[in-house]
């Protein structure tokens, strides 16, 4: 497969492009209730609480935290998987949260997902055949059966993977090899945007560089728009143009790669940067960590002023404890922070 | 240096419906007291059916140890009647567990839990084990150990859980603890608390460590040796630097040039892949497992013979690796056809 687009050339079209994706002020709280016949709401987890990006055309944006985070839950809320409980997303010039499930469905073909567990999100019982043309069916874009086949066929092969290979069944392939079929039946409606939530961490070492440089290739040829959701951050540096890194439902940073990991502003950025491992023995002899205390606090129950005082090496007394939430601040040209320290 | 621990020719297989499963095929290694080994591999690598032969918690059947010695202070662990290993288990050797959330007992409290294996092992009454229990807490980092040993495991979060299974492997004092992936289901800064907090009770305590990742990085910063396990053997092996800057095996090298930095800058290339999938554990190639991946290989030579394991040519003498091809020039590795000839 050849280059089709350099990333520096891809680097000014996003530049100039506009966003193919706005959200703004998106907010998803489950409720907690109580009761066993009369379920009273008594709280509400904010798994995602108030967050604002653009997705450019033709960029893969990271998103970066640890579990309950929410960032899978931004992902999902994105392709209204679930419906937000406030906030708006605009794709493609069109506004979604306000859209029918029927209107939904037909913009649902330019905007798909790639899930984790390459075991779990294909139907043991259907052959892989089926499992990739199954959109094209639903979304009746090919109406010919032969045309079908061979689209099928086309794709698999696309993601290396052998034609041959259409009437076998999941449980035949690798962990692997699963991801590339989940993979083809994203790509089946030729979409523009794909949320890829943790496509490789439940891949092997030595096969997640194979799943990477496939998604790659795809976007150099296909154009394609990636929301790369993971909490791996070595790779999210490798695949990714800009990071948003998120913590307790928040977006604390944003910015280009490069920004992000060369000068991180916010506190919890550097911690979490600092404690990835590196796979260099003399190097890890020499570093200092900044190692946080304690855990993630619970999203029902958020701690007052800023999110991040219960674990902050360098919380403010007074203000970070008092003061609400910190807002997103633009420090350098695209790379946003929300500290009280760093303004 | 003296030698805590000298594992022969260990063979491990699983005898299933789908056929015999090579796990471990003919491992042998030397571990010294205080010192920490990496063990790497991809899952089915036969690092923690390895690990867990050493321990005698292979379930049988399917699975048999079916040759080899596992010499533990000159005693062969594999010989021992059920009492006798049990009575090595916890006390001498301790293990803890990837994932903190099921290796507890739900329905019973921390404090029970820890000690269990103090009143067995120590032959401890309540008191002093409760005694006991506490500091282990407080030594794991476990703020209000006292009140927190009432607790049950779902009352702690997935860090502190790990935290209560370093306490309890750590309750009678073991020559070696051996951690099977013990960070891998927590998150990045919780993994460097826990990292920190084995490396400080490690020195604190003397003792040596078995460490099964598959996170070079983890690797990396924790261990004294290194071994990299492919197909159920030992591919390479070495003092940590030696293995990280001078890499020998075809294997090791691939997985090192996969993983992008985060330190550095990307520069729009490429990651550089490893082609094929994990081999099929249960069949035996003839020679070396990595042939149908390798990007060295000499057709009629790896795919024929098993390469010893042995230093290459101006290698770290203590550094060894299994193959017949020397990765600095692509050529045979005269080190290595020098070993066969002997």
């Amino acid at each position: 497969m050849t280059m089709t687009m350099t990333s520096a050339a891809r680097e000014k079209s996003i530049k100039m492009g506009e966003p193919l994706l706005q959200v703004r002020n998106l907010k998803k709280y489950f409720p907690i209730t109580s009761g066993l016949i009369i379920q009273r709401q008594v709280g509400a987890v904010k798994a995602v609480d108030d967050v604002s990006f653009d997705v450019f055309k033709g960029e893969t944006l990271g998103v970066v935290g640890e579990s309950g985070c929410g960032k899978s839950t931004t992902g999902r809320t994105v392709l209204q998987l679930y419906r937000p409980t406030s906030g708006s997303v605009v794709f493609e010039g069109e506004e979604l949260t306000t859209m029918s499930d029927s209107d939904l469905r037909s913009r649902r073909q330019r905007m798909q997902m790639i899930f984790q567990d390459p075991y779990a999100s294909l139907n043991p019982r259907m052959s892989v055949g089926n499992i990739v043309s199954e959109p094209i069916r639903i979304h009746k874009t090919i109406e010919n059966k032969a045309e079908q086949q061979e689209f099928v066929e086309a794709l698999l092969q696309k993601v290396g993977l052998n034609p041959y290979f259409v009437n076998r069944y999941p449980h035949e392939f690798s962990g692997g090899q699963r991801q590339r079929i989940g993979i083809a039946r994203a790509l089946a409606l030729n979409p523009t945007f794909i949320v890829a939530d943790e496509p490789i961490s439940a891949l092997d070492v030595s096969i997640q560089a194979q799943v990477v440089n496939l998604l790659e290739e795809l976007q150099d040829e296909l154009g394609l728009t990636y929301l790369f959701i993971a909490h791996d951050l070595s790779m999210v540096r490798h695949i990714c143009d800009r990071v948003a890194v998120m913590y307790l439902g928040k977006i604390v940073e944003i910015g280009p790669v490069d920004e992000v990991y060369d000068n991180p502003l916010h506190p919890y950025t550097q911690a979490l940067l600092s404690a990835v491992p590196l796979p260099d023995p003399l190097k890890e002899r020499d570093r200092q960590r900044v190692i946080l205390t304690g855990d993630v606090p619970s999203p029902a129950r958020p701690p007052v002023g800023c999110n991040f005082n219960t674990r902050c090496p360098v919380a403010i007394q007074g203000v970070c404890y008092q003061e609400p939430d910190p807002p997103l601040i633009e420090l350098s040209p695209g790379h946003w922070a929300a500290c009280h320290r760093v303004v | 240096m003296r030698v805590l621990m000298e594992v022969k020719n260990l063979v491990t297989r699983f005898h299933t419906q789908e056929g015999i499963v090579h796990a471990v095929n003919d491992v042998s290694y030397t571990l010294n007291e205080r010192e920490t080994l990496g063990v790497v591999g991809e899952s089915g690598s036969g690092k923690s059916v390895h690990a867990l032969s050493i321990m005698r918690l292979i379930p049988m059947p399917p699975g048999r140890i079916e040759n080899g010695e596992v010499l533990f202070q000159g005693r062969d662990l594999l010989k021992l009647s059920a009492e006798e290993i049990r009575s090595v288990r916890g006390a001498e050797i301790a293990m803890v567990f990837q994932d903190p959330m099921t290796s507890l007992n739900p329905v019973l409290t921390v404090g029970t839990q820890i000690t269990e294996a103090l009143k067995l092992h120590m032959g401890m009454n309540d008191q002093q084990a409760d005694t006991r229990a506490a500091e282990l807490l407080e030594l794991v980092g476990i703020p209000d150990a006292r009140r927190r040993l009432k607790s049950f495991p779902h009352q702690f979060s997935g860090g502190m859980r790990q935290r209560v299974m370093i306490a309890m492997a750590l309750s009678c004092n073991p020559k070696l603890l051996i951690a099977d992936e013990p960070t891998t289901a927590l998150d990045v800064t919780i993994q460097a608390q826990i990292i920190e907090l084995v490396k400080r009770l490690r020195d604190q305590l003397g003792m040596a460590m078995i460490w099964i990742s598959h996170d070079l990085g983890v690797v990396a910063g924790l261990s004294d040796t290194v071994q990299v396990m492919y197909g159920g053997r030992i591919v390479e092996r070495g003092p940590v630097v030696s293995v990280f800057k001078d890499t020998r095996h075809p294997y090791t090298l691939g997985l090192l040039k996969s993983l992008p930095r985060h330190d550095m800058r990307q520069g729009g290339e490429k990651l550089t892949q490893i082609e094929g999938s994990p081999p099929d554990m249960r069949i035996t190639p003839k020679g070396c497992p990595f042939f149908a991946r390798c990007t060295y290989r000499i057709p009629g030579k790896c795919d024929v013979e098993m390469p010893p394991l042995v230093s290459g040519e101006g290698a770290d003498p203590e550094h060894v690796k299994a193959c017949w091809v020397d990765v600095r020039t692509g050529a045979p590795d005269l080190a290595q056809e020098g070993a066969m000839a002997r």
